[in-house]
């Protein structure tokens, strides 16, 4: 009964117990309520420009140079007139907003900076030059001094980093601004600002091998290499794909200094075994440039987790962006050090199997650059040991390459001639011409591969000629029963052959010539 | 049980009898409800029983009908309802006698009670004859004054507590004609008469057909006019109640009633008491709303509804404003010092000000001669009301005829702050504020304040800062008004910075003058001292509120060693700790958003130190102020925060569980937000238990609705932060998220608060999506397939439904984006199948450029799932 003593006043039928707000009031019942409010409204600004910042457009990302999804838009002469002169005016802006300070000015800044962003990103052909040219690039400089507002800076990195997807010339505008954004990929910047300076290095690295000297010579590379050891997915992506097109040479010493930095590797090595896709291919890119510059950087991966983790990729995968690098990853790894077919795909293990089985997989891909690459690593899985020979001679990939070696574009069918005519040989020493392995040759033969290998004999390339030729003097010497030559003869060999009589190449020449005269000269045919 | 002992015993002075009483009831109660309402029923209409026993008996019985919390109210509805017919007609038939009873307590108390019942039972279509019976009061032969009296009492309340569409047209009918029946000059009894009038003013809502039907409205409006002028002050002040009432609701159809309406105002407030006056006031003051509300509505167009303003305001102008000119000199001695005062000089001034807002130009040479005439007489009465009056009209002329008045009497304004008496003072230092308000733009042509000026401004306002205190305070205000002006034009905000350092002291000073006695003059100060920070331009004045910082934090750690013996002690700790709290929150918030960070994150750990304490000094309760000032530091110091989570969990917690002061909750919730962006995935180890709050939160229907969304949003700031470790909190956020989406296609249409609640939720419910799925995009982005389908379907209603705003419209087609972002292909027959997104985003090119540039990228986004 706790109502029941002090029961409250029967509702009141007047209604205007209070009156209305004076209009002569302290002005502190609504400063305070309004203060709060603004604090408030903080709070949700800074979600907003969170969220902007994961919404900026990742679609140029990628070293896989697949292009962007185009929406067809034409950029009619009038459209671009008035882009233009907006993008003029927005660089006016924001040169006046520079000039402004405090809070309010603060505001001007960011919404300068976005518009001037929203140009630069909207359209199909983006109106770099004349921002350049209306002197965006030292302006936006300024915008990325110490101490600057996250948002600022994440904006003016966005505006460098589409400035920087443009032309060689008008990437090259950008080098003022290079230590700063080099300077803000570092520990003290926020997640988000970091990524995106990581973007635009990314950027302006990609454009050439000058920008690329530049940028190791201002230490891009070490920031770069601890935003990929990030644990936050975005980030580690962004860092490996700018890192790939810092380190892709031609000159080694970025990679030979990359695999040197502490974590570096086992980073690698936690993101092939667990990230998603999109992480992942791009940091198979690294390892891609890693394995195609540095011996050192080669043997440091064979001998680590990494080329099991690329073969299981590869098996797992159907996504051609990462498919792609992590191959050609295994390919150099394959053909840059022996250990890894003489120490890591041991005949009998299990990494082998799976190895082949993806190679194969690769193999029967409609992707030409997945066929070509598998070829040509399984050509040097093929230049191994006689056990490798077998399991592969054994293996699906046979009948697949022979069929690649009569039917593929070109640059397929030579990796393919290699792959099959070193399951053929076996090395016996260094002097002596390799042993032939009979019945892998006899099989590869029968198996319809001879016409294949008179094509390229045929061919204008003088490699793939040579191979060819090279393959020819193995079926005229070591197919059963002496019938290589009238084998090579029904193929019509011996017309390809005599095509480098009078060839212009006297290795060439004299190696046909040579095997014209040995297996069809005088005593031919009367036996 | 002797019902009656029970009940005398239930007030005894003695605790024990008290205690046994209560318990005996409870019991009663609980054992035989039926038989214990009939009881009470019966006690409360016996004219044998004491009143008090009466008095109580009713004070149960309604008790039992309604409580203040809800889900009680709803438990006691259901027990009515399911009470025994035959039971409730007997209850009922029982109050309805007790109208007539000679006892007035236990009239009154029935009349309650009827009404409580009829709240229950009239929306269920039950006690259809309760209006028949009471009209049956009022014209049965011979019925007593006391049971006329307590029969409109009872309609009255009965019209108070039921919503107009219940009452069918018969019934809205009988109520007026027994209202009107008892307004009637000819009753004899002015409490029938008072009754009546008041019941009417419960009525009006019902009235809506009434008012349509010219002859019935005529015959309404004649018996409130001539109410307006019985004998009885109580009965012409119920009816000018009720004419301010019909102005605001029945505006449309005023008209023809309005020089008789101007007429009486016009006496009363010349001559009436005051109570009748404030009413006749009031009256103009709500036209001049609906005229403004009007105005707004119509701004700009032609079209053929604005017809429906009858610009009584303007019409009446020339008689209306030297009407209220008058009120102004009818000042109180002393007015000033009373928080509450309200007496007819104040609600004319105020009246001034909204005919201002309504017509514009038009009222400066009616209200100028006047403020001449008037400002440099003798009698301080005359320079008060003169000032009063200027300071009133500020608001509504235009710019340009303000302008040269305002240059031409600032210094006049600026010497009155020397006039002798203090209630012009005050006057003067709000008119003061004012002009900074509204007039006070640094970066126009011919800006109010400038280099030439300014020195004076100040030396004037410092100096006054010492006057008495509500003097003091104004001034405080004026300054606060003065600083504000800058806040979009810091790069003449350096203006102030030569005045700093004296402005930030004489405001300390005001502050420790006001700190036991004026709170208001503490609280003023405080704030203006808050705004100067916010404006000042902070390369050049890093130094001066870095000390300021310092000053500030002493005050607070002061506040610690408060003695503190009366819970009126512990509130005002607690009130100057929450100002304290504020302007930390403010110099934070400002030094952080600039290259003087590293003074925050000096003091970062002082600072959390005292914020700590102060949470400590108030066990019950969080305090908002010191929640927010934390929110600001989070942000200042960014992932350094997490040091500080271990202890300031437990309140943050205790802030997210505060569900009767839930703008402390729905501080907290921001506050999450904050720490969250700060914390990134470091606020791991503290999801579980934030998760289980809010999501108990969102559970609980107590909790005031405002706060749902937010949290929804916060959802989002949470998946952030962590990432895919959001994982294992599907389970429990996406089925609320489905449940509010549901919810809100039954949300009420029509109801304006409800359509405004209704985009607050979606746009919650689109941010925790949002929030979600970039969280979560990545190697774990497949476990938002299940709840993709419905999103769509959510979103494709939102894209339908055109009562969305603007800013829900980019939340929504941001989220498509974040769908798609995130899913990729997986999500290409998903969009393939709900193709609405095409049209949908079609239509934003159309809008801002924010909506336009979200439109875009989620384009793009979907372009790219769609064509992998």
């Amino acid at each position: 009964m706790a109502d029941g003593n002090n029961p409250a006043p029967p509702p009141a039928a007047s209604p205007l117990q209070s009156h209305r707000y004076a209009i002569k009031s302290s002005a502190h019942n609504t400063a305070a309520s309004r203060r709060r409010e603004q604090a408030v409204a903080i709070g949700k600004e800074r979600r907003e420009a969170l969220m902007r910042a994961k919404r900026v457009c990742r679609t140029p990302l990628s070293g896989s140079n697949e292009s962007a999804i185009e929406d067809g838009d034409m950029v009619i002469d009038d459209e671009k007139e008035g882009l233009e002169t907006r993008t003029a005016q927005a660089v006016q802006e924001l040169k006046s907003s520079l000039s402004s300070q405090g809070k309010g000015a603060q505001k001007k800044k960011i919404e300068a900076l976005r518009a001037l962003r929203r140009l630069l990103s909207q359209s199909e052909v983006p109106p770099i030059e004349v921002a350049i040219k209306a002197g965006a690039v030292p302006l936006l400089v300024q915008f990325l001094s110490f101490g600057s507002s996250d948002e600022q800076l994440l904006e003016t990195a966005w505006c460098l980093t589409n400035i920087a997807a443009g032309q060689p010339e008008e990437t090259k505008t950008l080098l003022p601004a290079l230590p700063l954004l080099i300077a803000h990929l570092g520990e003290k910047s926020s997640t988000l600002v970091a990524e995106q300076c990581a973007w635009a290095v990314g950027n302006v690295a990609g454009e050439g091998s000058d920008l690329r000297s530049t940028l190791l010579a201002q230490g891009a590379l070490l920031p770069l290499a601890r935003l990929m050891l990030s644990n936050k997915g975005s980030t580690a992506r962004t860092a490996a794909w700018a890192l790939s097109n810092l380190i892709k040479g031609p000159d080694p010493k970025a990679v030979n200094e990359l695999i040197k930095i502490e974590g570096v590797l086992n980073a690698i090595i936690r993101d092939l075994e667990k990230a998603d896709e999109e992480l992942a291919t791009e940091v198979a890119w690294v390892v891609v440039y890693l394995s195609a510059l540095s011996e050192k950087a080669i043997s440091l991966i064979v001998r680590s987790h990494v080329p099991q983790l690329l073969i299981a990729r590869l098996l797992a995968s159907e996504n051609l962006q990462l498919l792609i690098p992590v191959l050609r990853g295994l390919g150099n790894l394959v053909a840059g050090d022996g250990y890894m077919v003489d120490s890591v795909l041991i005949v009998g293990h299990s990494i082998t199997d799976q190895a082949l089985s993806s190679l194969i997989k690769c193999l029967k891909s409609d992707n030409r650059v997945l066929r070509k690459e598998a070829s040509w690593a399984l050509s040097n899985i093929a230049a191994g040991s006689f056990e490798h020979k077998k399991l592969i001679f054994t293996s699906e990939a046979t009948p697949l390459l022979i069929h690649l070696l009569t039917s593929a574009q070109f640059d397929i069918r030579k990796e393919a001639a290699y792959t099959l005519g070193n399951l053929c040989v076996v090395s016996a020493g260094s002097t002596d011409p390799p042993n032939i392995i009979t019945e892998h040759l006899a099989s590869i033969i029968n198996g319809g591969a001879l016409p294949g290998f008179v094509n390229l004999v045929r061919s204008a390339d003088i490699e793939s000629a040579r191979l060819g030729l090279q393959f020819l003097e193995l079926v005229m010497r070591g197919y059963p029963n002496g019938q290589g030559p009238a084998l090579v003869e029904r193929q019509d060999g011996i017309d390809a052959m005599e095509r480098f009589q009078f060839h212009e190449n006297e290795a060439m020449r004299n190696m046909a010539n040579g095997l014209v005269d040995k297996y069809f000269g005088e005593d031919y045919g009367l036996e | 049980m002797d019902i009656t002992q029970v009940l005398l015993a239930a007030q005894s002075a003695d605790a024990n009898l008290r205690a046994a009483a209560e318990a005996n009831i409870k019991q009663f109660q609980e054992q035989n409800l039926p038989s214990f309402l009939l009881s009470l029923s019966a006690e409360l209409s016996s004219d044998e029983r004491p009143p008090e026993s009466r008095r109580l008996a009713g004070i149960i019985l309604k008790n039992s009908l309604d409580a203040k919390d809800s889900a009680q109210k709803e438990l006691l509805i259901q027990q009515w309802v399911s009470l025994d017919p035959s039971v409730k007609l007997k209850i009922k038939d029982s109050l309805l006698v007790t109208l007539g009873s000679s006892v007035a307590d236990a009239r009154q108390t029935s009349s309650q009670v009827i009404a409580k019942v009829a709240s229950i039972e009239i929306p269920r279509r039950e006690w259809q004859d309760l209006i028949a019976k009471l009209l049956g009061n009022m014209t049965q032969q011979g019925a007593s004054a006391p049971l006329k009296q307590a029969t409109l009492e009872a309609l009255g309340y009965v019209c108070e507590e039921i919503p107009p569409e219940h009452l069918v047209q018969d019934q809205v009918n009988a109520v007026l004609t027994a209202v009107v029946q008892g307004m009637n000059q000819t009753e004899l009894s002015s409490e029938v008469r008072l009754a009546a009038v008041k019941a009417l003013y419960n009525a009006l809502d019902f009235a809506e057909s009434n008012f349509a039907n010219e002859m019935e409205r005529t015959f309404i409006m004649k018996v409130i006019c001539d109410t307006a002028v019985s004998k009885e002050e109580e009965i012409r002040q119920a009816a000018y109640e009720c004419l301010v009432a019909i102005a605001s609701t029945y505006y449309v159809h005023l008209s023809p009633y309005m020089q008789t309406i101007f007429n009486l105002t016009a006496n009363a407030v010349k001559g009436d008491e005051e109570p009748v006056a404030l009413q006749a006031v009031e009256f103009w003051s709500t036209i001049c709303e609906e005229e403004i509300e009007l105005q707004e509505e119509y701004e700009g167009s032609d079209d053929a509804n604005s017809t429906v303003n009858y610009r009584f305001i303007e019409k009446a102008l020339p008689s209306l404003v030297p009407m209220l000119l008058e009120t102004l000199l009818k000042q109180e001695e002393d007015q000033e010092q009373d928080d509450n005062a309200w007496n007819i000089s104040m609600s004319g001034g105020t009246c001034l000000g909204l005919i201002a807002r309504t017509v514009g130009d038009a009222i400066v040479p009616l209200v100028m001669p006047f403020v001449e005439a008037n400002i440099t007489k003798p009698d301080w009465r005359c320079r008060e009301a003169a000032t009063f009056a200027f300071g009133s009209i500020l608001d509504g002329p235009s710019l340009e005829k303000l302008a040269p008045l305002v240059q031409a009497g600032l210094d006049f304004l600026l010497n009155t702050m020397n006039d002798p008496n203090s209630q012009v003072k005050d006057t003067t230092a709000w008119t003061l504020g004012r002009v900074f308000e509204l007039l006070h733009s640094p970066c126009s042509s011919n800006p109010i304040i400038s280099n030439a000026n300014l020195p004076r401004i100040m030396t004037v306002l410092l100096e006054s800062s010492k006057d008495v205190p509500n003097v003091a305070e104004k001034v405080c205000g004026a300054i606060y008004f003065l600083a504000q002006g800058y806040e979009d034009a810091e790069a003449v905000s350096s203006l102030l910075t030569p005045y700093l350092p004296n402005v930030i002291a004489a405001l300390l000073t005001a502050a420790d003058r006001g700190d036991m006695t004026h709170i208001r003059l503490r609280s003023s100060a405080y704030e203006a001292l808050n705004e100067i920070v916010r404006v000042s331009n902070i390369p050049e004045t890093a130094s001066i509120i870095g000390q300021l910082l310092q000053e500030i934090m002493r005050r607070l750690n002061l506040t610690f060693d408060r003695q503190i013996y009366t819970s009126g002690d512990k509130e005002k700790q607690s009130d100057l700790q929450a100002l304290l709290c504020g302007v930390l929150q403010v110099i934070i918030q400002k030094l952080s958003s600039s290259d003087a960070k590293s003074i925050i994150a000096q003091t970062a750990d002082q600072l959390m130190l005292l914020f700590l304490r102060v949470f400590a000094c108030h066990s019950a309760t969080v305090h908002e102020e010191a929640m927010l000032a934390i929110g600001a530091l989070a942000y200042a110091t960014g992932p350094d925060f997490v040091k500080y989570m271990p202890e300031f969990f437990k309140y943050l917690e205790a802030g997210l569980q505060n569900y009767e002061e839930y703008q402390v909750c729905s501080i907290s919730v921001g506050v999450v937000g904050d720490i969250c962006r700060a914390l990134e995935d470091k606020i791991l180890p503290f999801c579980d238990g934030i998760m289980t709050v809010l999501l108990k939160d969102l559970s609980n229907s107590q909790l005031n609705r405002s706060v749902k969304p937010p949290i929804f949003s916060c959802f989002g700031d949470i998946a952030l932060a962590i990432g895919e470790n959001f994982e294992k909190y599907l389970p429990y956020a996406m089925p609320m998220l489905q449940g509010a989406a549901e919810l809100l296609v039954v949300l009420d249409q029509s109801d304006e608060d409800m359509v405004d609640y209704g985009n607050q939720l979606r746009r919650g419910i689109f941010e925790a999506y949002s929030g979600i799925l970039q969280g979560i995009k990545g190697a774990k982005a497949q476990l938002m397939i299940p709840y993709a389908g419905h999103l769509l379907q959510f979103t494709e209603a939102v894209y339908k439904d055109s009562s969305r705003d603007e800013s829900v419209t980019k939340a929504a087609v941001a989220v498509l984006g974040d769908l798609a972002d995130t899913l990729g292909p997986i999500s290409k027959d998903l969009f393939k199948s709900h193709l609405f997104h095409v049209e949908f985003l079609r239509e934003c090119q159309d809008m801002d450029d924010e909506v336009r540039d979200t439109a875009s990228w989620t384009q793009g986004m979907i372009n790219q799932a769609i064509v992998s």
